[in-house]
């Protein structure tokens, strides 16, 4: 995959004139050589598809010579989805490239500011309200939700304020807004149906209609980009030197916020959200930016990217039914083929950019006392002791504590016997997941000394998730040891990956985050793939794998997870001093003689082992591991002494709450961990990243 | 944060008093083993599965078996998503009001067993795990619903199955006949009409934002191999999966059709996103240029008729399409 994956990648230097680049020509031949491209993939998508309709007929019909079928084949569906596709590139090219331009950010797009989430949530609302809404309506409604979205990542993490910020804002909305449609896809199935195979991107199209509606929405906003091209040039040379040349800076950064949230709206009604484009397509023009001068404008860099956009999801449209045939690709959402190319350019890219942006806002130094960390361990010991024993009275059947006295004395009548053996292994999944993940976050962001870095951000989890996938669809009949050392395996070895590629030059803020988004991404769009592919008709088995889930889980399936979290706690007792050094700074432990790589390898191999064991115990449960040893820092300082056993109880509370309202809202229905962790996590984040503002 | 902590401590000791004891039934009084005729059979997955005696307190996690236990007099007293088999199985309704277990996927362990049933009835569909625990609970029998070879002896089994561990082979016996006589009966009325070894296309098709994909039922479909029973070609010819047989097209796929295809489908009043052959299709010009629609050969057939249900579904699928077919 990875090979075909970044075919488009040489396309640029293929293209590249033999002459000496002088400005102008040369980027009028690349540019010359991207419209080629596009105009040859263009052509190849559009004599692709299920019928039998080859590059002959489509010929003929584009030449008027074509019998009145074959015609009508390509007039109504080829060329609609041609169209859609160059549509939907361009205009999000054009997005993440002016995005990135007035945020001073490489990683700003309609995927990391949240925009394509909150047009998606948005949507779902309407659909769950039972409102049935005509194609421009529910892009307005889309508009809304994907700007609001973008407005609350940009006010949290402010404007060039350094990219760390953002993707923290954005991934977390991201999640947090992703988790609430899927809860509302499974609390009203009904009228939300179809939803969630939208949600993947596709751009099949029934005529012209669609695009046709779409398309004045698109030249608006990509007029008014083009009219406010040289503006945003001005604001790249800084905020003063912008205002000096009498640029209002506040009122241009709004409006191409607007207008970028205006397009990627389209994009999304058209054609649900294309991962991944937006933010690939500008950064594939930015070294054409660096050779040739012409493209270091707005006014040429925002159609080079635009063009480089649709030549992306074609060339993924044209890669994805060339691979699997017309017929299989019918049920493949082209935005998969996207993430997983977009996955692949993220993963190099992060490879390439120089990391110049300094740490993320440290946590503030604060020293709370003793009195207040044993308060803090009390009351959250408490509170979890109280969740538990709520978590095991409380469900479809309510029970009292006594049948617990009962079941636990082996002498509880029929039902709670049966009630208690399926709950209490439930519950002890959330419980084992929850400190897992805490501790394996707080593991992981001391070791590489970054506040982003979690296991579900760095795609470990989501390998653990891939690895347990393949190993469920080959052999049906795989047991819980199986299963844990399937999403073992798949950890390790993105986890081997991600730091791997991420060591070069040290564990760089950036390019840790990057790559590890990167891989995350890959790996949901290869779990999506490969269910559909070999499952098409198990939609459950997809969404109990990436929203996690503690459906069905029994004791010997917490037992795994139970062992990990017991050799973790026992390392990271032992080895708490060496924690805070490394969590310090790099010089400070090597002045005092600490030999830092086997450490670290330790403690990433450990954090690498819980959240694999946690994974095959509860599917991917996100936020745990970033928000858990966030708040613990916050309530009780830095010295991890404290902070592991408040996170780790902050974690296996989370997720325990989580259980807990999955199970019981919408009872007997159920609601994954996962989906109520994000939900719960999100408000929670986001409030972190308001306090921690200066 | 504090606070709300501090809060929620305070709200949980104030529970923990209140709910401190009490149970909510008496402890057991373990022995009470019904000594009557015990029933040993094997279900679809090869499990050995032990009964008391015929069971009558069941509980079911899909449509099709669900289908079936109304079909042999015996009415469900859990049903996973109740409301969902009132949409989609009409042809077989619901004598009485079951409860509702939870989604078909992912049913509730605790509602399951707080109906204390006597017998489970799952699908291989269910996850293993899910069925391990439902063990705890009750004696399980999974039901091979589709594994792509002979679906209509298959289905004939299932119920024959489900019969012996109900005690109700008299009454599967009576759905066997009855079913070859409605096959029978729909081939003679075909054949009379010339419609014999018509090309048929049945499928069912959904809209998702404005993309329709339709879903061919294969020849290696329970449907498809119910359409060659009675005497009909299937003019499918995209590859069904591994069990169901179901095959995944759009619109232009509809184009390798034959063109004197009879076209059916089965759509929902209460689901507007699976109908698209009346409304998302009807202005398409790839659909309207189709050899059969042209000729007016699309069939919309009743709604309700569940097409991987059981010999019920069937029967009203063959009167359903021999109907269209001979009208």
């Amino acid at each position: 995959m990875a090979v075909t994956a970044t075919e488009p990648a040489t396309e640029p230097t293929a293209a590249r004139p033999s002459t000496v680049p002088s400005s102008r020509s040369g980027a009028a031949a690349v540019t010359a050589g991207i419209v080629l491209l596009v105009a040859v993939l263009a052509v190849v998508d559009i004599t692709q598809g299920t019928a039998s309709v080859g590059p002959s007929e489509v010929f003929k019909a584009l030449t008027g010579r074509a019998d009145a079928d074959d015609a009508s084949v390509v007039v109504a569906s080829r060329l609609p989805r041609m169209t859609a596709g160059l549509l939907v590139g361009a205009v999000l090219g054009m997005a993440g490239s002016v995005l990135q331009a007035v945020s001073r950010n490489v990683l700003a797009s309609p995927d990391t500011l949240a925009v394509n989430a909150g047009s998606y949530l948005a949507l779902g609302l309407a659909g769950a309200t039972g409102l049935s809404l005509p194609m421009l309506a529910s892009s307005g409604i889309a508009f809304v939700g994907g700007l609001a979205a973008a407005a609350v990542v940009l006010g949290l993490s402010g404007l060039g304020t350094g990219t760390v910020r953002l993707v923290l804002a954005g991934t977390a909305l991201m999640l947090g807004l992703h988790s609430m449609t899927q809860a509302l896809l499974l609390l009203f199935p009904e009228q939300t149906k179809g939803l969630y195979e939208w949600n993947q991107g596709s751009i099949a199209q029934n005529g012209f209609d669609g695009v046709l509606q779409m398309l004045p929405i698109a030249l608006i906003g990509l007029v008014g980009l083009m009219l406010t091209a040289r503006r945003v040039d001005a604001l790249a040379l800084g905020e003063d030197a912008a205002r000096g040349l009498g640029v209002p800076v506040r009122a241009t950064r709004v409006t191409v916020v607007v207008l970028a949230a205006l397009l990627s709206a389209a994009a999304v009604t058209l054609a649900g959200p294309i991962g991944f484009v937006g933010l690939c397509a500008p950064a594939l023009v930015r070294p054409l930016a660096r050779r040739f001068r012409g493209f270091a404008r707005s006014r040429t860099a925002m159609p080079a990217a635009a063009l480089t956009g649709a030549a992306l999801v074609l060339g993924s449209d044209v890669l994805l039914r060339a691979l699997v045939g017309g017929d299989r690709a019918v049920s493949v959402p082209t935005g998969v083929v996207t993430s997983l190319v977009g996955a692949v350019f993220l993963v190099a890219m992060a490879l390439r950019v120089r990391d110049t942006a300094g740490a993320g806002a440290p946590d503030r130094l604060r020293i709370p006392g003793r009195a207040v960390f044993l308060a803090t361990v009390a009351v959250l010991v408490v509170v979890l002791v109280g969740l538990v024993i709520a978590a095991v009275l409380v469900g479809d059947s309510k029970l009292l504590l006594g049948d617990v006295v009962n079941w636990a004395q082996g002498r509880a009548g029929r039902t709670v016997s049966f009630v208690l053996d399926t709950r209490v292994p439930r519950v002890l999944a959330a419980l084992g997941a929850g400190a897992a993940l805490a501790l394996a976050g707080t593991l992981v962001q001391a070791v590489t000394r970054n506040p982003l870095a979690e296991p579900n951000v760095l795609g470990v989890t989501g390998g653990g998730a891939l690895g347990a996938v393949i190993l469920v669809t080959t052999v049906p009949a795989a047991g819980t040891w199986g299963v844990a050392g399937a999403a073992f395996a798949g950890s390790a070895v993105t986890a081997v990956l991600v730091f791997g590629l991420a060591a070069r030059g040290g564990f760089r803020q950036n390019r840790l985050v990057l790559v590890g988004i990167g891989v995350a991404s890959g790996t949901a769009a290869l779990i999506s793939l490969l269910i559909v592919l070999t499952d098409p008709f198990n939609a459950n088995k997809a969404l109990t794998w990436l929203s996690g889930s503690t459906y069905g889980r029994t004791m010997p399936d917490v037992v795994p997870v139970a062992l990990a979290l017991l050799v973790g706690i026992g390392v990271a007792v032992a080895r708490r001093t060496e924690l805070d050094l490394i969590s310090l700074d790099e010089d400070t432990p090597r002045l005092l003689g600490l030999r830092l790589a086997p450490g670290r390898l330790g403690f990433l191999v450990l954090s690498v082992v819980l959240s694999a064991t946690a994974v095959a115990c509860a599917g991917t449960i996100g936020f745990v591991g970033l928000v858990a040893p966030h708040a613990a820092r916050a309530l009780v300082g830095r010295r991890h002494v404290r902070v592991v056993p408040v996170a780790i109880l902050l974690g296996a509370t989370l997720v325990c709450a989580a259980d807990l309202l999955g199970r019981t809202v919408i009872a007997p229905a159920q609601l994954g961990a996962g989906l109520m962790t994000a939900v719960i996590g999100t408000p929670y984040f986001l409030y972190l990243l308001v306090r921690s503002r200066r | 944060m504090r606070r709300l902590l501090l809060t929620a401590a305070a709200t949980t000791a104030a529970a923990l008093t209140l709910a401190a004891c009490g149970t909510t039934e008496p402890a057991a009084d373990k022995t009470e083993k019904k000594a009557s005729e015990a029933i040993t059979l094997k279900d679809g997955k090869g499990t050995e599965v032990k009964l008391d005696g015929p069971a009558t307190k069941v509980v079911a996690t899909e449509w099709n078996v669900v289908e079936s236990l109304v079909s042999l007099g015996v009415d469900p007293v859990g049903v996973a998503d109740v409301k969902g088999y009132k949409t989609w199985d009409s042809a077989v309704p619901l004598e009485n009001e079951p409860k509702d277990i939870g989604t078909r996927g992912e049913p509730s362990m605790d509602t399951v067993a707080s109906l204390a049933p006597d017998l489970i009835v799952a699908t291989t569909d269910l996850s293993p795990a899910a069925v391990k625990q439902l063990r705890e609970v009750a004696p399980v029998i999974e039901v091979t619903s589709a594994d792509g070879t002979g679906q209509i002896d298959r289905m004939l089994e299932n119920v024959d199955l489900i019969a012996r561990a109900t005690g109700t082979t008299d009454r599967a016996k009576s759905l066997r006949d009855g079913f070859e006589a409605k096959v029978a009966e729909g081939r003679k009325a075909l054949a009379d009409a010339g419609m014999a070894g018509k090309d048929i296309a049945f499928a069912d098709g959904y809209v998702a934002s404005n993309q329709v994909s339709i879903r061919p039922y294969t020849a290696t479909s329970l449907i498809g191999e119910v359409n060659e029973a009675v005497g009909l070609k299937n003019a499918w010819t995209v590859k069904g999966d591994e069990a169901y047989g179901l095959g995944a097209t759009d619109v232009e796929g509809l184009t390798k059709l034959p063109e004197d295809t009879q076209f059916a489908y089965i759509g929902n009043d209460d689901d507007p996103s699976a109908t698209p052959f009346t409304g998302e299709l009807a202005k398409n010009s790839v659909w309207k240029s189709l050899p059969f629609v042209k000729a007016g050969d699309v069939h919309r057939l009743d709604d309700g008729i569940w097409m991987f249900g059981g010999p019920g579904s069937m029967e009203a699928y063959i009167d359903a399409v021999v109907g269209a077919l001979t009208k």
